[in-house]
């Protein structure tokens, strides 16, 4: 039985027993290689459902849609490691009951799909463990290194560049797991923080206080990158200061659904070798 | 860049420390650089990142924010949490090309008026030797530009 059938059989078993209200997985897309979140509340429904290498999307944010949880009953959700790590930080912020989410784990590994043992979150502690050991020696991205080795002026520009192009269309706030908060900070006009004009100021704040509510949080879905409309690479400012958060405070986003957000702690003996 | 670049700085400090180490650098009548604006805030805890935008949206060349030293906060621990805020904005600001010389942060408790006099005049030189900040004012005047199509 393929990893597809055993999970439709899954889910299908989770919906005639009334486990679960609703099960959120995969369907095909637009294009062979896209996939649409399916929403599952009867078993037929599961007949849907495709769980490919092409399902790479983190679903995690449609748990904290308006009501869905607030019937204290429980939802079945197809989650990568990413997104496991997505449900804790969720949990963690108080977005959600952590003990309503039943997890269907899945792995990509190059073009094999493989089942994750587990059903609650709380499960897949050792592996998100053994991800976090692994992920100093993990390979950076190495536009990353290149934009280091620049100057400010030319990191500066390039940057300019690249957000240019925004057009402020907000779609890597909505992909975005994280991005939950009813009223966004580039919404408040008082006081206007960020300016919402499209001009390359405006779209160089906006990006860098995006990347500063992540930062600590992000997991790297890469949700936002691939939502982009102009292909902003996003990610790589997300992944820095991810980089920045482990060094500085070894401090690994979403391990448990208890974990202190980062920057809501903090430790008495904090480096802080830059203040004067 | 002409001989006579003054450097328009904006300090965000806490009312508890930094403050009246500003007061006490006034009262024992210490001269400093006039170059900066001071804007007094109850506590570092407070100074959000958006406050460190928004004066460079407003055309500031340098930045300094400065409170109390560890361990003396006033509300016991808004400059614990600033500081972590800090060395993340810092990296962030620094890796999409704002240069950290430009922001500076330090502790200035109430009794060190001499302190704060001579950061502010080793700030302020700091600053003049970067120069304006002509990258943000670039984007700054852009904005003030017609719209093209």
């Amino acid at each position: 039985m393929t990893i597809q059938e055993k999970y439709k059989a899954r889910v299908k078993e989770l919906l005639s027993t009334g486990a679960v209200k609703m099960v959120i997985g995969y369907k095909p897309g637009s294009t062979a290689e896209r996939r649409r979140p399916l929403f599952m509340r009867s078993p037929e429904e599961a007949d849907q459902l495709v769980l490919d290498t092409a399902c790479i999307a983190n679903l995690a944010g449609y748990l904290v849609a308006e009501g869905l949880l607030s019937d204290d009953k429980r939802v079945g959700i197809f989650l990568k490691p990413d997104g496991i790590r997505s449900i804790n930080i969720l949990a963690a912020e108080a977005q959600l009951n952590i003990d309503q989410i039943v997890v269907l784990g899945f792995d990509i590994d190059g073009q094999e799909v493989n089942a994750l043992e587990g059903e609650s979150a709380g499960d897949f502690s050792a592996l998100i463990e053994s991800i976090k050991d692994h992920a100093p020696e993990a390979p950076r991205n190495p536009l990353i290194e290149q934009i280091e080795q620049m100057n400010p002026i030319q990191r500066f520009d390039f940057w300019q560049t690249e957000f240019s192009r925004c057009i402020k269309c907000y779609a890597c706030r909505q992909a975005c797991p994280m991005c939950y908060c009813r009223r966004c900070i580039v919404d408040s006009n008082q006081p206007q923080w960020i300016n919402t004009s499209s001009h390359t100021l405006g779209n160089l704040e906006w990006n860098i206080i995006r990347a500063f509510h992540l930062s600590g949080r992000c997991v790297g879905c890469g949700n936002c990158d691939r939502a982009c409309p102009v292909n902003i690479p996003l990610r790589l400012i997300n992944a820095r200061m991810g980089q920045e958060v482990l060094g500085a405070f070894d401090h690994f986003a979403g391990m448990s659904e208890t974990q202190e957000p980062v920057l809501a702690s903090f430790k008495k003996d904090d480096s802080e070798t830059f203040i004067l | 860049m002409s001989e006579s670049f003054e450097p328009k700085i904006i300090a965000f400090v806490c009312t508890y420390c930094t403050y009246t180490g500003a007061d006490l650098a006034g009262t024992s009548r210490l001269k400093y650089a006039p170059n900066v604006r001071i804007i007094r805030l109850p506590c570092t805890g407070r100074i959000s990142p958006m406050f460190i935008l928004k004066a460079l949206q407003q055309g500031a060349d340098g930045i300094l924010v400065s409170g109390c030293h560890p361990g003396d906060c006033h509300f016991t621990h808004g400059n614990y949490h600033a500081r972590r805020r800090w060395m993340v904005f810092r990296t962030l600001l620094d890796f999409t090309g704002i240069p950290s010389e430009r922001i500076k942060f330090s502790w200035i408790s109430a009794a060190e008026g001499h302190k704060f006099a001579e950061l502010i005049n080793s700030v302020t030189d700091d600053i003049r030797k970067l120069g304006p900040f002509d990258q943000y004012k670039n984007l700054i005047r852009e904005t003030e530009a017609p719209a093209t199509l």
